[in-house]
């Protein structure tokens, strides 16, 4: 199953009900969704905690027929990779899925990860099997399926490659780690020689393609990523040529196997025509000129 | 003995080449058709279909090759193929209910001693169940149809293969004048080894292709040219001179996804390993969007509102045949820029693409477009100038999966010729 469109012109959504407000994504997504002219309602753990067990009739009283839920909350692997942190995202999970029994609301997005995927495919399209090798990505899976099952909603799921942008406050090794690292002590440690291969996905560009599945109120299965992956080491040496001081790249002794992601992103260009993806130099020169601003007012 | 009188049940694409390439050997052949329109469409000699050097051999077997839509005229014939296009679906799934429909049709009138031979393509299991005409003879036979190529492979197959009620028996003699009269090694098997048989040559094309395809992208990867390892590869014995090398765009036309559908489902039915299949489906899907992949990173990514021209139409050159057309699916997919589209035998369709002009010959394709697609290889587009093309094109590019285009003529026009399997060449200023 790939992505469908309900409306083939982009139309405005009536509302859209954004859960995960706060986080990284979230506050773009609403940014962008008020320069469009859209309105929202920004939820976060604030205002209600999903994975409490009146979530869902909470959340429902904050629901219209018309809306579209935009589920981007979750407990990444930051603040947790044990089981009870699986359980508290499933519940949340449980919370929207009773929330949309309720309120039966116009569409549902839900933005799971490339973490459903194991690393033994060379190259990932919408067609690769899930096959999530740790906890979180048995729960972005096991919420799809809960969502598909039990949620009353035409549902469209996004699975995201690797997202970077200014203000995301995850340290995962990748483009904001090595910024901070390069900007701060002027070195940046690769695992091997950083040759593992990844997608970076700017997050201007995944709210452009969320706000393209809301406008089109699309359903069905989408990964989002540019079909662009780089070497890590590749990464670093783009930050260490814009860093405006000496960066050194340092190397280490490679202590698991090599793992590289690629994704076929066909369906994406079919969906919708003429998307097109941030270089990953430009995006990591806006984010130094973000953390330069930032670091001197 | 008397020479055999043969009979031809189901004139479209398979019976009317079949047909011919029999009355061309110097029978006399009966071609049947329950359509009367279509029949009369034969006898006014208004050929339905598009296959090199079928109207000189029609015209060629004269009085010797009658069309009719009486069933009852077949009564004569010693030998009665039945031979209708078996259909497939979105799916490759062939219905070979009209082709059940006309065999009990066609043995109702037929002599009761004569041959029935079923010739279109069927699932194993399918001639040993149909129960309309007495096994021993009943024979199934392996078409060998190649869209483009179908009346020279007609005329001269490599070899025929027979299925049979009992291999060890002889083959009718009615029937053995027929085959010998090609010339060919007759290979008599089981009628479920005759209908596999066909299955595995179409598998083994299949992997070959998969094989070309798969290494072809390497190539553009890592700067090597796939149209430079290919004749090595045809001159190792093990692989062979004819191998199917050729990197393309996935399958189409219909016959290989059904063959591979049927594969599929019997091995699912009994159990067997067969992921290679999916493998192959799943390269063949890939390969299909290539040129839609080259267009966004070379074009789309870059231009705001491209025009982009189409070459091409059909799933190959010399065939009036779309179906499962990458480029039917290009025109699809580009339903949101502005096309410009020629092909020298089909119409490309306005339900395809609102915004898509139909031009009357390749050059004015080009006028004022960003990109230009060479979707099929017509061997007219072989005779195109790069530097008449680059004289009309807006942008640079052109997507020529098949090599069509004189590689040093196009890069020294100063286009960014991209084709399948081998490194982009940029000109040297």
């Amino acid at each position: 199953m790939t992505l469908s469109h309900v409306h083939n012109q982009p139309r405005k959504p009536e509302r859209v009900v954004v859960l995960g407000s706060g986080g990284f994504l979230g506050r773009r997504l609403i940014g962008a969704c008020a320069k469009a002219g859209i309105e929202t309602v920004g939820l976060g753990s604030r205002d209600i905690d999903l994975a409490d067990i009146s979530a869902g009739a909470r959340l429902a009283e904050r629901l219209r027929p018309e809306d579209a839920i935009v589920f981007l909350a979750a407990l990444t692997p930051d603040k947790g990779r044990d089981s009870g942190t699986l359980m508290r995202n499933l519940a949340m999970a449980r919370a929207v899925c009773e929330a949309t029994r309720a309120v039966a609301i116009a569409q549902l997005v839900y933005a799971s990860s490339d973490a459903v995927y194991a690393f033994a495919t060379p190259l990932i399209s919408e067609e690769t099997p899930a096959a999530p090798i740790d906890l979180y990505g048995v729960m972005h899976r096991t919420r799809e399926l809960m969502l598909a099952a039990e949620a009353n909603a035409p549902l469209a799921v996004l699975r995201l490659t690797a997202v970077y942008g200014t203000d995301d406050t995850h340290n995962s090794y990748g483009p904001n780690r090595f910024l901070r690292q390069a900007l701060k002590d002027g070195r940046i440690p690769l695992f091997g020689n950083g040759e593992e291969t990844r997608d970076h996905l700017h997050a201007d560009d995944a709210v452009d393609l969320i706000l393209k599945v809301l406008s089109h109120r699309s359903t069905g299965l989408l990964n989002l990523a540019t079909g662009k992956s780089q070497t890590f080491r590749a990464v670093a040496e783009i930050i260490a040529a814009r860093a405006g001081r000496p960066v050194e790249i340092a190397p280490s002794a490679r202590q698991n196997p090599e793992t590289h992601r690629h994704f076929d992103v066909t369906n994406l260009l079919i969906a919708f025509p003429g998307a097109r993806f941030k270089p990953l130099d430009e995006g990591l020169a806006a984010m130094l000129a973000d953390m330069r601003a930032h670091a001197s007012a | 003995m008397k020479p055999p009188v043969v009979g031809f049940a189901g004139m479209t694409h398979l019976g009317l080449v079949s047909a011919s390439a029999v009355a061309a050997r110097g029978f006399q052949t009966r071609c049947f058709d329950p359509d009367r329109g279509l029949i009369d469409r034969l006898v006014q000699q208004d050929w339905p279909v598009l296959e090199p050097g079928l109207d000189e051999l029609i015209r060629g077997n004269g009085a010797r090759q009658t069309f009719t839509s009486a069933r009852d005229d077949l009564r004569s014939c010693d030998v009665v193929y039945v031979a209708p296009d078996v259909p497939t679906d979105d799916h490759g799934r062939g219905d070979v209910s009209g082709l059940t429909a006309l065999i009990r049709d066609v043995a109702g009138a037929m002599n009761p001693g004569a041959v029935l031979v079923i010739l279109s393509q069927v699932p194993p299991g399918y001639t040993r169940a149909i129960g309309a005409w007495p096994r021993e003879r009943l024979y199934y036979q392996v078409e060998t149809l190649v869209f483009g190529q179908a009346v020279e492979r007609a005329l001269k197959p490599e070899r025929t293969i027979v299925g049979s009620a009992d291999p060890a028996a002889p083959l009718d003699s009615r029937f053995r004048a027929v085959l010998d009269a090609f010339g060919c090694p007759i290979l008599p098997m089981r009628y479920e080894s005759a209908e596999l048989a066909k299955i595995s040559i179409n598998c083994c094309l299949v992997a070959s292709v998969s094989v070309a395809n798969t290494l072809a992208e390497l190539c553009e990867k890592i700067g090597a040219d796939w149209g430079e390892i290919a004749p090595a590869l045809k001159l190792d014995r093990r692989i062979g001179a004819y191998a199917y090398l050729a990197p393309g765009l996935g399958i189409a036309g219909g016959n290989l996804e059904r063959d591979l559908a049927t594969v599929r489902r019997l091995s699912e039915g009994h159990g067997t390993e067969a992921g290679l299949i999916s493998a192959w489906l799943r390269n063949s899907r890939y390969r299909r969007s290539w040129p839609l992949r080259q267009l966004h990173e070379r074009v789309v990514s870059r231009v705001d509102e491209p025009v982009i021209g189409i070459l091409g139409v059909t799933y190959k050159e010399n065939t009036h045949s779309i179906k499962n057309s990458p480029a039917v699916a290009l025109i699809r997919e580009l339903v949101s820029f502005r096309l410009r589209v020629f092909d020298p035998a089909v119409r490309a369709s306005s339900e395809w693409h609102p915004r898509m002009t139909v031009s009357e010959d390749p050059l004015t394709v080009c006028e004022g477009a960003d990109a230009l697609v060479i979707m099929t290889p017509w061997p007219q587009f072989r005779a195109l100038k790069p530097g008449d093309i680059a004289a009309r094109l807006r942008g640079r590019v052109v997507i020529d999966p098949f090599s069509m285009l004189d590689r040093a003529a196009a890069v020294a026009a100063g286009l960014e010729h991209v084709v399948l399997g081998a490194p982009l060449l940029v000109h040297a200023e």
